[in-house]
């Protein structure tokens, strides 16, 4: 443990330096900005930053990206309370109570909780992700290629049954972004899979141009078709946290950090889930549940402290299992492997130090949303009434940008906007983005997983269902797709005791 | 907990059948790759494995939509009205007219050589702001802000974007 304080201690310092301070400053500002601004989502933020940092040393870069993230997470809740439109969909459940103590004439007050509840959030999650990921790190060694192959499976079929309300449909977004990744040259031959003659397609759909596409592009589609009115935003008074508030709501606080944290660690799931999570773990503990969606502190606390403690628990599996806890996180993973730093389950043995340099990394991010949401409030109610007709073709610039710069390919650009309509298209008949995304993260590593433990056991499929820990995920994965079928949910559920 | 749209089951019956049909292509896609048995390949090991059993788990799963949308009625294509009412075509007139600048911005004015980057930046985003802002300009009598008000932000866009990427952070433009 002391080893580990030291460690620590030793990644703080090495962020103590003028460069550093301006990139944690700097990016987390950036990253309220896009969190706050409705058509901007922290995945969309997260690629473009990925393009601007291509340059930098490895550590300054995922410094930018990791305080870009969390302060992207945090900067939702400014536009959620001031106008009840969430910058990010990690903020919907903030608009509930948010919006409703701003009408009441306490926008600051709301404020103040949603800082104090990101900021203590965050600390929670970075404690979970010091205190799982060498576990979480052991476990991972002990996996095989049939244990990746189900773990691929699991993250696909988690993420679909748990974003959107739709399980089926989220199933075959998962399974079409799997589709997606196979399409280029296959591993082991370099043989062509469905590139119709295109060189460009050979080289595989790039995760980067299609995450801006499908989060970026196709945001903007979305808010193109809703065409928002100009924003009025109502009087407010300090914005500074109440010590009182923290102290009274203790519990909300320590439930919401623990419940965001978990579901940051199921793969493709998020900070939208954490949030609403939390929110409704809040509500059924409380003694007022009635306020809930009226100005209730309790609900605004949980939502906001839920959806930033999600930030580190999204990072765990990231770093021991190289899958992503959510869509941001999945571009985190993609600059991570872009600068050179392998995650997965060697990373205890072969680097230690960087676990404890991303821990060191979210504290800075922590200190930043801190500053800016103590100081900073009236630049950002000017940010928020910037017109859509200024800020929809900027943001376009931007994705034509952030798509080439990766590569220098043009065809890139193609991506980005196919996948911008498709995602469109699909959002609009209810088929959520973040199981399409993560199954084209997670597609190579299925195949992979697949062919080689087919390899391994001579084309048997019986090690696939009998080893142990493989047998535990995919039971829990038939137990998933079960328990969504009435028949078999009803032999779950309590029946009620009937009087004789 | 969610703000999505509501999907009528006739949307879903026809989407499920575009999903069969999808799946069933990438089947058969993947069973006339080529197998790669003269390079050692087994069937474990050949190209279309995956790809097949993805195309048939998407077929499945279209088939179930299918089958779901159809128990709600969804088969009754009937009473669909095909032609949109003038709100919804105002929206699709909107989003249009974006998808059109998007494209020839993105891949038209970018993609071509000799286009500077900063120049079709510059009349990308000029003429995105006026044409989705000059109505409300004229009809309020500031035709001439609303002009210079595009122009300046075309003009900043183009200037900061390149700035930022290009020279601070060494980052190629297309």
């Amino acid at each position: 443990m002391f080893s580990g304080l030291v460690a620590f201690a030793h990644s703080i310092w090495s962020f103590v330096t003028p460069e550093s301070l301006f990139y944690v400053f700097g990016s987390t500002l950036v990253g309220l900005i896009i969190g706050a601004l409705p058509g901007l989502t922290a995945t969309m933020g997260l690629a473009l930053m990925t393009t601007l940092t291509l340059k930098l040393e490895s550590s300054q870069a995922l410094l930018v990206l990791i305080c870009t993230y969390v302060g992207a997470i945090y900067g939702g809740s400014r536009s959620a309370i001031l106008l009840n439109i969430p910058g990010t969909p990690a903020s919907a459940a903030s608009c509930l109570d948010g919006y409703a103590l701003a009408r009441q004439g306490h926008a600051g007050r709301a404020m103040g909780i949603a800082t104090s509840g990101s900021v203590l959030g965050t600390l929670i999650g970075m404690f979970f992700l010091v205190l799982f990921t060498p576990v979480l790190g052991e476990l991972a060694l002990k996996f095989g290629a049939f244990e990746f192959f189900w773990l691929a499976v699991f993250g696909v079929v988690i993420s679909g049954t748990l974003t959107g309300d739709d399980p089926l449909k989220g199933w075959m977004a998962g399974f079409l972004g799997l589709f997606v990744a196979s399409i280029g040259q296959e591993a082991i031959y370099a043989f062509d899979r469905f590139t119709f003659g295109s060189r460009d397609l050979a080289g595989g759909i790039a995760l980067v141009p299609a995450l801006v596409g499908a989060f970026g592009f196709a945001e903007l589609l979305s808010v193109m078709k809703a065409q928002q009115a100009p924003v009025k935003i109502n009087p407010f008074d300090s914005v500074i946290p109440k010590i009182a508030d923290v102290l009274q709501h203790w519990k909300t606080i320590l439930r919401s950090g623990c419940i965001g944290t978990f579901i940051g660690v199921v793969p493709g799931v998020g900070e939208d889930v954490a949030a609403w999570s939390s929110y409704a773990a809040a509500k059924r503990a409380s003694k007022e549940p009635e306020m809930f969606g009226k100005g209730s502190i309790d609900g605004l606390m949980a939502a906001e402290t839920g959806d930033n403690a999600c930030v580190p628990g999204a990072i765990i599996p990231v770093l021991t299992l190289a899958i992503p806890g959510s869509a941001p996180a999945a571009v985190l993973m993609a600059a991570m492997l872009i600068h050179g730093v392998q995650p997965g389950p060697m990373i205890m043995v072969q680097s230690p130090q960087f676990v404890y340099d991303v821990v060191a990394m979210m504290l800075f991010a922590t200190i930043g949303i801190l500053f800016y949401g103590l100081t900073l409030t009236k630049l950002m109610v000017r940010v928020l009434q910037v017109p859509q007709t200024m800020m929809v073709p900027i943001i376009l610039v931007l994705c034509t940008v952030g798509s080439f710069a990766i590569a220098g390919r043009l065809f890139d650009v193609w991506v980005m906007l196919g996948f911008g309509l498709l995602g469109f298209l699909l959002r609009q008949g209810n088929y959520p983005m973040a199981p399409l995304v993560l199954g084209i993260v997670l597609g190579d590593l299925l195949e992979k997983s697949l062919r080689r433990g087919l390899v391994l056991s001579d084309g048997s499929l019986v090690p696939f269902f009998t080893r142990p820990i493989s047998l535990v995920i995919w039971v829990g994965i038939a137990l998933i797709i079960a328990l969504r079928f009435d028949a078999v949910s009803k032999l779950f559920r309590r029946r009620p005791l009937t009087t004789p | 907990m969610s703000t999505e749209n509501r999907v009528s089951p006739q949307a879903d019956f026809i989407a499920a059948w575009v999903w069969a049909a999808f799946g069933l292509a990438v089947m058969v896609g993947a069973w006339r790759m080529d197998r790669l048995e003269s390079q050692g390949a087994s069937l474990y090991t050949a190209p279309g494995l995956v790809p097949g059993v993805l195309g048939l788990v998407l077929l499945l799963l279209g088939l179930l939509l299918a089958l779901r949308s159809a128990r709600a009625k969804g088969y009754l294509l009937g009473g669909i009205r095909w032609a949109p009412d003038p709100a919804t075509r105002v929206v699709v007139r909107r989003v249009g007219v974006f998808l059109l600048l998007a494209f020839a911005y993105a891949a038209g004015l970018v993609g071509r050589g000799g286009i500077p980057f900063w120049f079709a930046t510059f009349v990308f985003v000029t003429g995105f702001v006026l044409i989705f802002d000059w109505a409300r300009r004229r009809a309020a009598g500031q035709a001439v802000k609303g002009l210079l008000r595009a122009l300046a932000a075309g003009a900043m866009t183009s200037f900061v974007v390149s700035l930022v990427f290009q020279e601070i952070f060494l980052v190629r433009l297309p």
